[in-house]
């Protein structure tokens, strides 16, 4: 969680994927509680309704839960939430941006498919 | 808390007009930005709004009680301005002890606590005439006051003038802190838009003698885009939208808009469109097209 904020995206979304991260990296473990709205906002120096928004995001997609009164706690099964979710963004958001500019460089089809190939370690 | 209105606010030093119809709502448990070009009167509708000037018309009100000399409501609000540094001056002769001391006694709710964890945290020579200070030091004072003050509703104008990079974070931080802690209302004036534009909920945009517009940070940047692309392809793309600041060389051309509930710009091949600032917005929104070169 001690990513720095970028420009690039809203500030909220920015607070919801580091979250993510922490968890897939297991730097917060499930079950556990996560740091409060007004932690979030104090270590960024931002507003903590921007702060409670990224946090709200991970509720609706039941990554987060709130304990009234305690806090906010990570869900059991989180990490392969996420997991999915950003597997189905995969296509979206870095296959079709590769293609895109594989377009505009002209680049054909083959060619594209030779780098890939040539190196995807995984 | 109650909201604090202003109704039809005008203010006019002789024959000059600085705000007209000014008609504005502060809710409580919101960090303001108001933000605007040099002399457009951002001090003048901070201090019509805390009764510290007379409004030329119009009525500034807290709850249904009017503001203007009345005590009642008066303790509920705080503007911490500029220090005056003229030595004729009242506060320019004080020296800083003797001006946080009048502040102690002007505010119902000070918290002499604090005061003095800011003071040892700001390393402020309290023996030194304010007149004597630097632009940074001076700007500290007003924070002081206004954190101290811990009045429901507090205006700094522009607080971190002045102030080295390190001191400006250390202020935000303050202030979230103390934000986060009391649910006061804040509205800060500055021009280093940048770094503050995380801090605010939603930001007041002074132009033309009155609010330009006053909206959420998060939703105002969410419908503000900058698109680019070759000039008639552009104007098709944006021929329905508000457009600001045209730049265009050779071909090319890029322009900011501000889109209404509902448009949409059709993503497409030939057009990049990017995000934009607070700043960059800002400088679109207020600012103009110049050159050094004479008008032809």
């Amino acid at each position: 969680m001690n990513e720095i904020l970028t420009q690039e995206k809203s500030i909220y979304i920015q607070i919801s994927e580091m979250i993510e991260n922490d968890i897939l990296r297991d730097i917060l473990l499930e079950g556990e509680k996560t740091p409060s709205t007004n932690d979030l906002a104090k270590l960024y120096s931002i507003n903590p309704a921007t702060a409670a928004k990224g946090i709200n995001i991970l509720v609706d997609k039941g990554i987060l839960y709130k304990k009234r009164g305690i806090g906010m706690f990570v869900e059991q099964g989180a990490k392969e939430k996420i997991k999915n979710t950003r597997k189905s963004e995969f296509y979206k958001n870095y296959v079709e941006a590769l293609i895109q500019e594989a377009k505009n460089l002209g680049i054909s089809r083959e060619e594209l498919v030779h780098m890939i190939q040539e190196h995807a370690t995984v | 808390m109650e909201n604090l209105i202003c109704k039809n606010l005008c203010k006019s030093y002789k024959d000059k007009e600085v705000l007209k119809d000014v008609n504005l709502t502060l809710e409580p448990g919101k960090i303001y930005g108001l933000i605007g070009r040099n002399g457009v009167g951002k001090t003048t509708l901070l201090s019509l709004i805390s009764a510290q000037s007379t409004v030329t018309s119009g009525e500034v009100t807290l709850g249904n009680e009017p503001v203007w000399e009345n005590p009642n409501a008066l303790q509920h609000i705080c503007f911490s301005r500029e220090l005056g540094m003229s030595v004729s001056t009242g506060t320019g002769a004080m020296k800083v002890k003797q001006y946080l001391k009048a502040a102690k006694m002007f505010y119902p709710n000070w918290d002499e606590e604090m005061a003095q964890k800011l003071i040892k945290l700001f390393e402020l020579d309290m023996k030194k005439q304010i007149a004597k200070l630097s632009k940074g030091m001076a700007s500290m004072i007003t924070i002081i006051v206004a954190l101290a003050s811990k009045a429901p509703y507090t205006f700094l104008d522009e607080p971190v003038a002045g102030l080295d990079v390190v001191a400006r974070d250390m202020f935000y931080r303050l202030l979230i802190e103390e934000y986060t802690e009391s649910g006061r209302t804040f509205v800060i004036s500055t021009h280093i838009i940048e770094e503050a534009a995380d801090v605010f909920e939603e930001v007041i945009i002074v132009k033309n003698h009155g609010i330009f517009l006053k909206e959420h940070t998060d939703a105002l940047l969410e419908r503000a885009r900058h698109i680019s692309g070759r000039a008639d392809v552009i104007d098709t793309v944006t021929q329905d939208m508000h457009t600001y600041h045209e730049e265009n060389i050779g071909r090319s051309k890029g322009v900011t808009v501000l889109l209404e509930p509902g448009q949409k710009i059709s993503s497409n091949d030939e057009i990049t469109v990017q995000k934009v600032s607070l700043q960059n917005l800002f400088v679109a929104l207020c600012g103009e097209e110049i050159s050094l070169k004479n008008e032809r």
